[in-house]
Order: structure tokens, then sequence, then C-alpha cells
């Protein structure tokens, strides 16, 4: 067999193995983002004909302060989510990797509300949260309404999702704490290095690469969030808890506005795209850091 | 080694064949199509309905073996918004319930069967002609009127009005007054409502964070709440498409419902009811609240519910009279449908008066066919339910049903704002200002 | 500080931490145990007494009415397994094909496709659920098993990136030896790289069944009534339905969360392992 002829043989099988992804690929996921793109151009109510506006829905989307509202809960969502997740997550590791009987077992607990469905859980949680024959009220003996007060709803929806994601965080730092070197322990431990001195000087810093991790997934799906809103709040008190997901939701399907919808998918992708490269950005000149420690 | 990949190839074209095979035997079952017998389907939100249409469409069946009718109920919540995406999705079902705010639209867009057209306008004699006039557009009737509900009442708890000394028979009298000076309604509902320590809304020591017995379902609930305040205060929601509930009597009417509930606790707080459009209702078969303000719809319900003895009474009157809301509901049917042929027997089964017996027979809701009524109301007699104060409301005159092409954008718009007004979140001036222009926007 | 404090700290602080993790774990179980235990309350216990009392008398009755009545929960639970088992047959398939491909075949543009696939994990799932939702109705799939399974059924970039960091491990030496024997890329896929890769196939296998059985945004949008709502959605839907009527929605949610704590249960130690592997996407 010639050079050329194999190389002819490798690109064939090499395009046959790859053609059912690339097909899944570009019809349910390319495709899709450039109907997306055709339609922030429409004016759409699913029922009558569509009909060419030009950038018509862009400027009443960017000067909707119902949408600027819906991004600016989005991000108290995640600056709220984000620091507390992890900070539990790093606390429920540092203590679960002391070798204490039972470690195991609570692990194992913690992840559980992880793997299951987030709506069946933001249904459970509307129950528990109902002012009127709810769970949280009978067990402080009040009567709040957490998910109709503004004051309350949203953070009652960050605590549901802080509470479904802690598992998983805490999951990867416990791996993260358990790859430090021992030797490097030891060493901080005989030069008089106490608790908290070792956690902040030495065990952080080497957690970095799993910090980055866990903060550039959890970004993104918070971002996304939307079977929680869905069962809990729908969106309300007064729009609180409306997160950029639910709100795209129900433009589409509730108000019919497809152009305006699509216009705030474009929108919720080019920031989120933007978000992905700067961690990239940041997240590869932090690894040579780490790297040349 | 050859053999094993080929054998592992036909294992897993093996796997598609039988997941293929599955999957079209689960969609077989949900069609449940098979041979020339033709299959159609019927979608609803109501329970109770949908009960009485499956005795109606055995007996169909019977007399059209050819024809099988499925009942699909779509809960009320999101009965419209999956209405939508059904129709445009081309997954709708041939014959399916709208209401007066929700067809317009669809009938511009040749989405649903010209009633009209297909049964000929002396059809329409047989049909109760408010609701033949609430669905006529374009000259043409887009449905066959299955529900005429007539006015809203109040229901009682007999056991509880006794508890509190208050004679039934004088609930048909109350009348409210936004001035307070002539009202009458207020210091009864004070009376009813109570707390765990058992003082009542009009005692200085009554905790209005331990409700045990609700005096009144004051809610954000057009149909059977807010609607007919504006009404009996001389105001209206609608004047045409035009919103015009924002006025000096409109806020009147608003703020008096709103205060039954934030200021004197006499109502559950819309934390509990703006959520769950039930919770008034299993409050009041619960025993725990005195007077259920409602409609026909719900008649049946309590019957079902309630262990206890109850009674329908008058609305409270306001400054205007008692002035109700009367509102019907149609079965429109799919334009496109792949049974023309049995939809259409369908539809002539759901307008006579054999077909919407069931009904009334079951007493599930009040007829749209005239000629179904009276079983409807024989139905009660017999139940030792007097429902006559429902109908007798009608006679002081009726305030505007919501209509408009654009009904559910204009409902989108100010039903979150109504939330917050009832909430006590929102002043009531101020919000219903808002609402009104968001609501007048999106119906234009 | 002395020896004698440290010993007398020590338990003290075992205790502390035992504490919080306690405190952590009741917190985590508390809402799983309320929402069975409400699930096999009658309708009277509820409305009559806390809704922290155990269930008194045990009743089947909800769970009884969820399955078989109106709602037909059994039915969606039969079309979440089946779409479940689809996908983790036709995924993994297809991604065990492409992650092959793309870790052992050299041919003209594969880093440059390989990123295209990588960068498809920026785009949010709302993003493309308007679109896909339009296409699907177009070629009237809508509320049918292939419009279920069709979008997600050729592979997903984030099995084919993990696949292909596992296959890239994989020692030339023995695809190289089963060449020489006459194997074809079938054959060496059947024979070496798949047997050697059962870890992080089992891995894939649990991600993808769980995340199939949580799906609740897109079969919320393309199916409509009974016939092909899954778990999730119908779940959903009787919240709407039974508004209020919270030990009919509890027992609907115990339903949807059952198998996955069984499966959890079963698993625990795979699924722990797969989430610090992968993520868990």
């Amino acid at each position: 067999m010639t050079a050329r002829a194999h190389r002819r043989r490798n690109a064939l099988t090499g395009y046959a193995l790859l053609a059912p992804s690339l097909f899944g690929l570009t019809c349910f996921l390319l495709f899709p983002v450039l109907v997306v793109l055709w339609l922030s151009f429409q004016q759409w109510d699913l029922i009558s004909p569509a009909r060419f506006v030009g950038l018509a829905n862009y400027v009443s989307v960017l000067s909707d302060p119902i949408f600027g509202n819906s991004l600016l809960v989005t991000l108290v969502f995640v600056l709220i989510v984000i620091p507390i997740q992890t900070g539990l997550g790093l606390l429920a590791a540092s203590l679960l990797t002391r070798g204490l009987p039972g470690s195991t077992i609570l692990r194992t607990i913690y992840v559980l509300p992880w793997i299951c469905a987030p709506l069946a859980l933001g249904v459970v949680w509307n129950w528990i949260f109902a002012p009127t024959g709810g769970a949280l009220n009978a067990i402080l003996g009040t009567r709040i309404e957490w998910l109709t007060d503004p004051n309350l709803a949203l953070p009652a929806v960050c605590a549901v999702v802080i509470w479904t994601n802690v598992g998983y965080v805490t999951l990867f730092f416990m791996a993260g704490l358990l790859n430090i070197p021992a030797h490097i322990l030891e060493a901080a431990k005989l030069d008089g290095a106490g608790a908290v001195a070792m956690f902040w000087r030495i065990k952080l810093p080497l957690l970095r690469p799993t910090m980055f991790f866990v903060l550039v997934t959890s970004l993104i799906s918070t971002f996304q969030i939307f079977d929680q809103v869905y069962a809990l709040t729908g969106g309300g008190p007064d729009h609180r808890t409306d997160l950029v997901a639910s709100h795209i939701y129900s433009e589409a399907f509730q108000l019919f506005d497809l152009g305006r919808a699509a216009v705030m998918a474009v929108v919720l992708l080019v920031i989120l795209v933007a978000v992905t490269v700067a961690q990239q950005l940041y997240f590869r000149r932090r690894t040579t850091y780490d790297l040349s420690v | 080694m050859a053999k094993r990949s080929t054998i592992i190839a036909i294992t897993v074209s093996a796997a598609i064949v039988v997941v293929g095979g599955v999957a079209a035997g689960f969609g077989i079952a949900g069609a449940a199509n098979s041979g020339t017998k033709e299959t159609v389907t019927v979608r609803l939100w109501d329970d109770q309905v949908a009960k009485a249409y499956a005795t109606s469409f055995a007996k169909f069946e019977k007399a059209n073996p050819n024809i099988t009718v499925k009942t699909d109920i779509v809960p009320w919540a999101n009965y419209f918004t999956k209405l939508r995406t059904d129709i445009a999705g081309n997954s709708v079902d041939d014959i399916f319930w709208v209401n007066a705010g929700n067809f317009i639209d669809y009938a511009n867009n040749g989405n649903l069967l010209n009633i009209t057209k297909t049964f000929g306008a002396s059809a329409e004699k047989a049909w109760s002609p408010s609701v033949v006039k609430q669905y006529t557009a374009n000259g043409s009737l887009w449905g066959v009127p299955q529900l005429a509900d007539p006015g809203i009442g109040v229901f009682y708890n007999t056991a509880l009005l006794k508890q509190a000394g208050i004679d039934p028979k004088t609930i048909s009298t109350l009348h409210w007054d936004p001035t307070g000076k002539n009202d009458t309604l207020l210091p009864v509902l004070e009376k009813l409502t109570k707390d765990a320590n058992g003082n009542n809304a009009a005692s200085p020591n009554f905790d209005p964070t331990k409700i045990v017995q609700y005096g009144y379902n004051a809610a954000n609930d057009l149909n059977a709440l807010y609607i007919n305040y504006l009404g009996s205060n001389g105001a209206s929601m609608q004047k045409g498409d035009q919103f015009t509930f924002d006025s000096p009597k409109g806020i009147q009417a608003f703020q008096y419902l709103v205060d039954l509930i934030n200021k004197y606790h006499v109502s559950p707080s819309a934390a509990d009811t703006n959520t769950d459009g039930s919770f008034s209702l299993n409050q009041f078969t619960q025993g725990k609240m005195a007077l259920f303000q409602s409609g026909s719809y719900n008649l049946a319900n309590i019957k079902q519910g309630a262990a206890f003895s109850w009674g329908i009474a008058g609305m409270p009157a306001g400054p205007a009279g008692a002035i109700s809301v009367t509102n019907g509901v149609v079965a429109a049917a799919n334009a496109h449908t792949k049974h023309p042929d049995a939809v259409k027997k369908v539809l002539a089964w759901l307008g006579s008066a054999q077909g919407s017996a069931a009904i009334g027979a079951t007493g599930s809701a009040s007829p749209a066919v005239t000629g179904a009524q009276q079983v409807y109301l024989d139905y009660w007699k017999t139940q030792n339910a007097d429902v006559s104060p429902l109908y007798s409301v009608l006679k002081n005159g009726t305030v505007q049903a919501p209509q408009g092409a654009n009904w559910m954008a204009a409902q989108n718009a100010f039903g979150p704002i109504f939330e917050d007004i009832f909430l006590g979140r929102t002043p009531v001036a101020a919000g219903l200002k808002q609402a009104q222009d968001a609501a007048n926007a999106a119906i234009k | 500080m002395t020896s004698v404090s440290n010993a007398v700290r020590r338990p003290l602080r075992a205790i502390a931490i035992y504490a919080v993790l306690l405190l952590a774990a009741v917190v985590t179980l508390g809402p799983f145990l309320l929402s069975a235990m409400t699930a096999f309350k009658t309708p009277e216990q509820f409305a009559q007494q806390s809704s922290l009392a155990p269930p008194n008398p045990w009743t089947l009755g909800n769970l009884a009415n969820i399955l078989t009545g109106p709602a037909d929960f059994g039915r969606a639970i039969g079309v979440t397994v089946l779409v479940a088992v689809f996908l983790v047959v036709f995924q993994l398939l297809f991604s065990i094909l492409a992650a092959y491909a793309f870790a052992r075949v050299e041919f003209p543009g594969r880093d440059a496709l390989f990123w295209v696939y990588l960068s498809t994990l920026m785009v949010p799932a709302v993003v493309i659920v308007i679109p896909l939702y339009l296409m699907m109705t177009q070629l009237g799939l809508r509320n049918t098993f292939w419009g279920l399974v069709l979008p997600f059924a050729f592979g997903s970039p984030y099995a084919i990136f993990l696949l292909r960091e596992y296959f890239r491990g994989i020692p030339q030496d023995l695809i190289d030896a089963a060449r020489l024997d006459g194997a074809n890329t079938l054959d060496i896929l059947v024979e070496v790289v798949v047997p050697l890769s059962r870890p992080i196939i089992a891995t894939l296998v649990l991600i993808t069944a769980v995340s199939q059985w949580n799906n609740f945004m897109w079969p919320l949008v393309i199916t409509s009534g009974n016939n092909w709502r899954t778990v999730t959605v119908a779940t959903a839907s009787l919240q709407s339905q039974f508004n209020g009527n919270w030990t009919l929605v509890m027992a609907a949610t115990t339903l949807a969360l059952v198998p996955l704590v069984a499966l959890f249960l079963v698993f625990q130690k795979q699924i722990v392992q797969s989430v610090a592997i992968t993520g868990f996407k």
C-alpha cells in the first residue's frame, strides 16, 4: 500500500466514523444557531406568517427594561450562588478529608440532590416553601411567604440551587485535596504551619486547577438555570426571579414572540461565549503560572 | 475476529429494530388508530365535564361504531399556551375548548372550522344566544356552544354561619360599600374569620398569622371576584377591546377587595391564592372557609368535596347593585383535522340536546345547548341545591366578559401586576394604571 | 499549647465537625424524606394536621391515583425509560465512533473539526430549543418518540471529548498488533478499544441515563398531552393540575425521584467516581 493510498484510506475511515455525529451536530446544534439568527430578524407569533422586520427586535429587546432586569437578576443570582456554593463545598471537602469515620457515607449523601431531577426537586421545594401547609413554616412555626415576598424569593431560589449543587463542588474539592502530595503537607507541618495557615497558604493555592474547573462548569450551568425557576416561582414576584433562560422560554412559548425570544437567545449566547473565552484565557495563564511554582 | 464485529453489528441493528418497534407500539397505543376506525380527540380543561363527556361519547360511539372519541384534559394553568404551540405544531386535538379571550386570532388565521358554514345559520337556534353572540366574529360562529355559565353567587357553609350566629337567608342581602358607610358585608366576614385562639377578625386580639377559618375568598380571580366587583361599582373591565378598569370606581372596587385580604384579613393571603387557583375551593370544601364566591363551574366540585351542609346565596351587591359576569365556553374544531367527517359528526352530537344532556345530568356544568338546560336545573333540584341565585343575579344586568384578539397577550401584561396588587405590594391606583397601559398596549 | 489542652480540644473539635456535617446531611436528606412521607398521607390528614406529622394511616392511594389514574404516570415512566435506553445505546455508539476517529485516525481537518465539536459545548439549551421546536414541527415530529430523541441521538460532544481523552491513553502497540492480525477498524474498536475502555463507558452509560431521566425543557416543548410526556413533564403538569393537593404532587415527585435514588444507592461508588472524572454534564 502506498503512503498516499494509506492516507486516503485513513481519511475515508475518519470521515465515515465521524459521519453520524457530524450529521447530528450540524442538524441539531449548528443549523439551529443559524435559525435563531434568522428568527431574530423576523416577527412571528407561531400562527400567522413570519415577517421580516430588520433590526426592530434588537431595538425592542435591548431597550426593554424587563429584559435588562432579567440579565441583572441572572447576574445577581450567579454572584450569590457561585461564592456560597464554592465556599460551602470547600468547607465540606476539608472537613471530609480529615479521615474521620463516616466520611464516605456523608459524601454520598451530599451528592444525592445533584443527580436527581432538578424539576422534581424544585416541585418538592415549592411545597416546602408553601405558606399554608408547607414544611418550612411548620418547622419554624411562623407564616412567611417565601416565594411571593419580593425580598425573599430570589434568596429562596438561590438556596435551592445551592442545596442542589454543593455536593458536586464538594466532590471535586475532595478529589483535589486528596491529590495534594503528602510530603508537601509534612514539610509545611515541620515548618510549624497551623491548620488555618496550612489551608490558606498551602492547600488553597494547590487547589487552583480544581477551583478553576469548578468555577467554569458551575458558572456556565448557573447562567442557564431553568427547571428550578419553572417549578418554584415562574419568574415572579414582580420579575424578581426572572432568570434569563426562563425569560427566554416564556417569551417564546408563553408570549409567542419568537423574534424577540431569538434576540434574547443571541444575547445569552454572546454572553456565555464571552465568559467562556475569558475564563479560558485566564485559566491558561494561571495554569502556566501553577506549573512554574 | 471479523466475525465478532459482524455479530455486534447485527446485534446493534436488532436493537434498533426492537427499540423502534416498542416506540411504534407506544405510538399506536397512544393514537389507538387501527383499521377503518377513526379516532376523534377532544381537548378540554374541566375534569368534571370530562366525566360527563365520557358518558355522552359512550352513547355516541354506540350509534357510530366506526368512530372512537377520546378526551384529553389539559390543566387550565397552561391550557392556552399549550394550545398555541399545538396548533402551530399541527398536533392539536381535533376538537378543543376555547374561551372568549382565546379564539379570535385562531379564527382569523384559519385554524378553526367555521361553524356557521358547516352547520348553517339555523343551527344556532339550538344554542344559548348569549354564548352564540360571544363567539361570533366576522359574521360567523367559531365553536359549538358547550357551557353557558350563569352568574356568580356565594356558596356558604351552613354550620360555620350558625356558629357565628348568622342566618343563611341574610347572606343574599349583604352589600359592600367602598366608602364604608353602607357596608354590611365586612362585619359579617369579620365574624366568620377566626384565628387559632378562637378570636374572630373583629376582635383586637385577632392574630392574622394564625388564621384557621377564613370568612371569604377575595382573590386575584377575574371571573369569580374582581370583574363582578368592578361591575357592582359601576365600573368595567373592558369596553369593547379597550381596557377600562383604571377608573376612580375601578380603583375603589379593587381597593375594597385588596383591603379584605391585607387590611382586614378575612380572606386568604394572595401568596396562597395567586399561584394556587384552587386554594380557596379546597379551604371551603375542607370546612375552613365560610363564604366562597364562585360560579356554576364549581358546583360539582363542591358537591363532591364538601362533607357538610351548604347552600348558594346571591352575590353581595355593590353601590351599583349586584352586577355579575356571564360567560360561555365553546368547542372549536381544528380546520385541518384528518377526519373532517367524523369531527363534524362529533360536533353535531355535542351541539345536540342529547349529546349535551350528560353535562346537565351530572350537574357538572350548565349546558349551552338550550334543550339540555332543563336537565341541569332538574338535577340540582334532586340534589336539594337551589341554584336559582346564580340565575336571578343576571336580571340586574351584566358586566362585559373578557374579549379581544390579543386577550392572552394582554393578560400576560396585566397579570403579574395584578398579582402584586393583591399581595399588597403595589398600591392599587398606581398598579391599575400601569396594568391598564400594559394591557391596552398588548391588545391594540 | 500544652499536650493536655490538645487532648481535650481534639474530641471537642471532632464533635463540632460531626455536628456540622450531620446538620448538613439532615438538610440534604430532609426534603427527600418529607416528600416521601407526604406521598403516603391521606389528603384528609394533610389538611387537618401539621405537615411534619408522620403518615397515620399510611396510604398507597396517592401513588395508585398518580400511576393509574388519568394522570397516567405509569406511561410517563415507560416513555422515559424507553427514551433513556434508546439514547444510551445510540448516543454512546456514535460518540465512540467519533471519539475513535479523533483519537486514533489521521485525516485532514481533524483538529479543526474537533475544535468545532468542543465549541458547541458553549451553546446553551435554551438557545437552540426554539429552532429545534420549529424544525421538529416542520418535520411533523412534534409529540412523537423521534421528536423526543433525534436531537440527542447522534452523539454528544461531551461524551466524545471524554472518550477521546481515554482512547488516547490506549497503547498504540495493541492497536498495531491487531492490525497486523488483519483486523479492520471496526474489529479494532470492538476487540481492543471498547473492552479496554469499560470504566469510562460505564460512567457515560450512567451519565446519559440520568441526564435523560432528568431532562425537562426539551420534552416540555416537544410533547403535548399524555402520549409522549416524560416523568419530569408529567410532574410539572401534575403540579399545576393538582395545585395545592400536595399529597398527590408529592406522590409524583417521589415517583420521579425514587429510581434515581435507587440507581444512586446501587451505583453510588461509580457515580461518585464518574462525577469526579467528568463533571457529569
